[in-house]
């Protein structure tokens, strides 16, 4: 039944989010963390980490997750459940391409829910914010690793490898 | 072109690309494009338009688009294996790896630094894609309504996802016509 509930939060949320693997976070918080309490927060944050440094799709995430809840199959299943989505909308569009691109219904929502987004993604970061950030320490390596990742052409990767080392030698 | 050679080059892709969204553009158009000449430049540019217009991560859905015009439906499956092939693989291990040595305190310790540094990744996300989407005060006021939604009211994401999307057509879809 966990294994189910988990698939389907993963379709449906796959199947609704424009804009790439951060914009889902907010959903996958909100479902994994505070509704089903799969997850800690915390667990939440180094899922995201993982994400971000293993190559390829910040989605694949969700296998970490899927491991952490259901074991190797809950791994693959959560793959399968976040792609499917993709490949069945992905390939129908690619047919239809020039009516979905002119389409004045998923232009104006679009419009809408590109913004939307943003504001729901900070509320995310605040909420994660409170469980990462805790002494002065945590809080200069974040400011120091916006800075460089929003203003610098450095691989995010680097920055979240060089917090772990940072964290390792005197966190 | 056999489906093969589709899932090894999209195996290459997935495995060698850190995080960045355009970094991994450059090397989809140095493969397909310029060395393989298996698609077109025009193609490929409308294949990222697509990826970046359809719900999904937008690098996956842009190789999906490429792989359907490719190999048609086998296509659209084999580069979506190859893409995240690596990258589950690596999770996975990791995901073993972590719940293991949980408690471990050296662990803990690098989880720390980390959970700091993904806060800040997720501030300069945030700060770029605000750069380029919020533009007036319509805009403005769609990203803070959900955030005071999600942020106060506790409100579920999924259905702010709706009710800005319902709201983008009312607001947009008129003056469309």
């Amino acid at each position: 039944m966990i294994l189910l509930k988990f698939c389907w939060i993963l379709i449906i949320i796959n199947a609704m989010t424009i804009g790439g693997g951060f914009v889902m976070l907010p959903m996958l918080q909100r479902e994994f963390v505070e509704k089903y309490h799969w997850l800690t927060n915390q667990e939440f944050v180094d899922a995201i980490a993982m994400g971000q440094i293993t190559p390829g799709p910040l989605t694949v995430m969700n296998a970490f997750i899927g491991y952490k809840i259901y074991g190797l199959t809950g791994a693959i299943m959560a793959m399968i459940s976040t792609y499917l989505p993709c490949i069945i909308i992905v390939t129908l569009v690619a047919k239809y391409y020039y009516d979905y691109k002119e389409s004045i219904i998923v232009n104006s929502s679009f419009k809408g829910i590109k913004p939307a987004v943003i504001g729901l993604l900070a509320a995310v970061a605040i909420s994660l914010g409170k469980t990462s950030l805790v002494d002065p320490y945590t809080f200069g390596i974040a400011i120091i690793s916006f800075a460089v990742i929003a203003f610098t052409k450095i691989d995010p990767t680097f920055i979240i490898i060089g917090a772990g080392i940072i964290g390792a030698l005197f966190l | 072109m056999s489906l093969k050679d589709i899932f090894l080059v999209f195996l290459k892709i997935g495995s060698f690309s850190f995080g960045g969204v355009y970094s991994m553009l450059t090397f989809f158009e140095r493969e397909l494009v310029d060395k393989r000449k298996w698609i077109t430049h025009e193609e490929f540019i409308e294949s990222v338009a697509l990826g970046q217009m359809t719900p999904g991560p937008p690098i996956v859905n842009t190789g999906i688009c490429i792989g359907y015009k490719l190999k048609k439906i086998k296509g659209a499956l084999v580069t979506t294996v190859g893409q995240a092939f690596t990258g589950t693989v690596l999770a996975i291990l990791l995901a073993i790896f972590y719940t293991k040595s949980k408690n471990n305190p050296l662990l803990v310790s690098i989880m720390k630094g980390v959970g700091a540094a993904v806060v800040g990744l997720l501030l300069s996300i945030i700060y770029k894609m605000a750069g380029k989407t919020i533009k007036d005060y319509k805009t403005a006021l769609f990203a803070l309504s959900a955030f005071f939604a999600l942020a106060v009211f506790k409100l579920n994401p999924i259905g702010l996802i709706l009710a800005a999307g319902i709201l983008g057509l009312i607001v947009y879809g008129r003056r469309a016509k």
